[in-house]
């Protein structure tokens, strides 16, 4: 799965999420989750979880934190999926 | 956790510490002038004593939110001004929110003589990491922290069980030995939430030990363990109104 593939889940994946949908039009990878998609840090972690069960994966706290940005999160995605492929 | 923000804790402590005989007083001071009471004080006093003198720390004291000043008044119902100056290493931490906190410079020098650690919620996400860092480092070190789990001010008037944040939960799992103390505080009149309770107001305050347990990991178990605190908050605030 490469890097658009996995932008494309994360947004279906967050949609749920965000208050405004019609925000996500217009999200790119550095689109902040919290800042610009008014997520909660709460539902950010609920995100994670998710992201966790859809791509089959483990994030560690660490990671975690790290992520602000749509890329971020598509980044750590990437990076796991390639070690468990 | 960076050298200059333990210093900063030390020092905030140190500071806290010497001025401890003058704020105590104030606060109690202007608490007698609001009128505040709480209907069962000694009990709760009494409670509280026992589990800190059965297990002197770190705990997690975890109350309900409905107003700006909950955590003065649930410090005062706590221990008795002397014990707060005694014992001051026992006295919680708190985590006000930064816009409270920041309104008055006297509001905030109270915070910061009365360990309060500012967060600004919903802000950047660096800074809330951050102070949930200096968090976790005061428990390590054996410190109490006062935290709302429900994150804010309940807009309902009723403890948030289905939206609230997990940093809770991620302070109990990543403290070993962290017990966890429910306190369920609530103003007689106090509907919905509010900045202050009204003057003259009579509080019923619950204490009881909560003990989370989960076999998850990770995100999950954080998200599971403040879960369990949240409802074990709202189990406190329904015995309350049953016995109404």
């Amino acid at each position: 799965m490469d890097k658009q593939e996995i932008f494309e889940k994360f947004i279906e994946l967050i949609r749920e999420y965000v208050k405004e949908a019609d925000r996500l039009e217009s999200a790119e990878m550095g689109t902040e989750i919290i800042q610009d998609l008014k997520v909660n840090s709460a539902r950010l972690v609920d995100i994670i979880i998710k992201v966790e069960d859809t791509f089959d994966i483990e994030i560690e706290d660490d990671d975690a934190d790290k992520i602000k940005t749509i890329g971020d999160a598509v980044e750590i995605i990437d990076s796991k999926t390639r070690v468990t492929q | 956790m960076d050298p200059s923000a333990k210093r900063a804790i030390y020092i905030q402590y140190i500071v806290g510490r010497l001025t401890i005989f003058a704020a105590a007083p104030l606060v109690l001071l202007a608490i007698k002038i609001a009128g505040y009471r709480v209907k069962n004080l000694e009990a709760v006093r009494k409670k509280v004593r026992r589990l800190m003198s059965e297990y002197p720390g770190p705990w997690l004291v975890c109350a309900n939110h409905l107003t700006l000043i909950d955590s003065v008044i649930l410090l005062w119902a706590m221990a008795p001004v002397t014990r707060h100056i005694a014992r001051f290493d026992q006295m919680p931490w708190n985590v006000p929110e930064h816009m409270n906190f920041n309104r008055q410079m006297l509001v905030r020098i109270a915070c910061y003589l009365t360990k309060c650690l500012p967060i600004q919620r919903g802000g950047n996400r660096d800074a809330v990491l951050s102070i949930l860092e200096k968090c976790a480092w005061i428990l390590q070190q054996g410190g109490n922290l006062m935290i709302f789990p429900e994150g804010t001010r309940s807009r309902t008037g009723r403890v948030n069980t289905e939206d609230f944040p997990y940093g809770t939960g991620r302070l109990f799992l990543n403290t070993p030995g962290c017990r966890v103390m429910c306190m369920y505080l609530r103003g007689e009149g106090q509907e919905t939430y509010t900045n202050f309770p009204a003057i003259g107001e009579r509080f019923h305050m619950d204490v009881e030990e909560c003990f989370p347990r989960t076999r998850l990991k990770g995100l999950r178990a954080q998200r599971d363990c403040a879960g369990q605190i949240v409802r074990h908050l709202a189990a406190m605030e329904a015995a309350y109104f049953a016995s109404l």
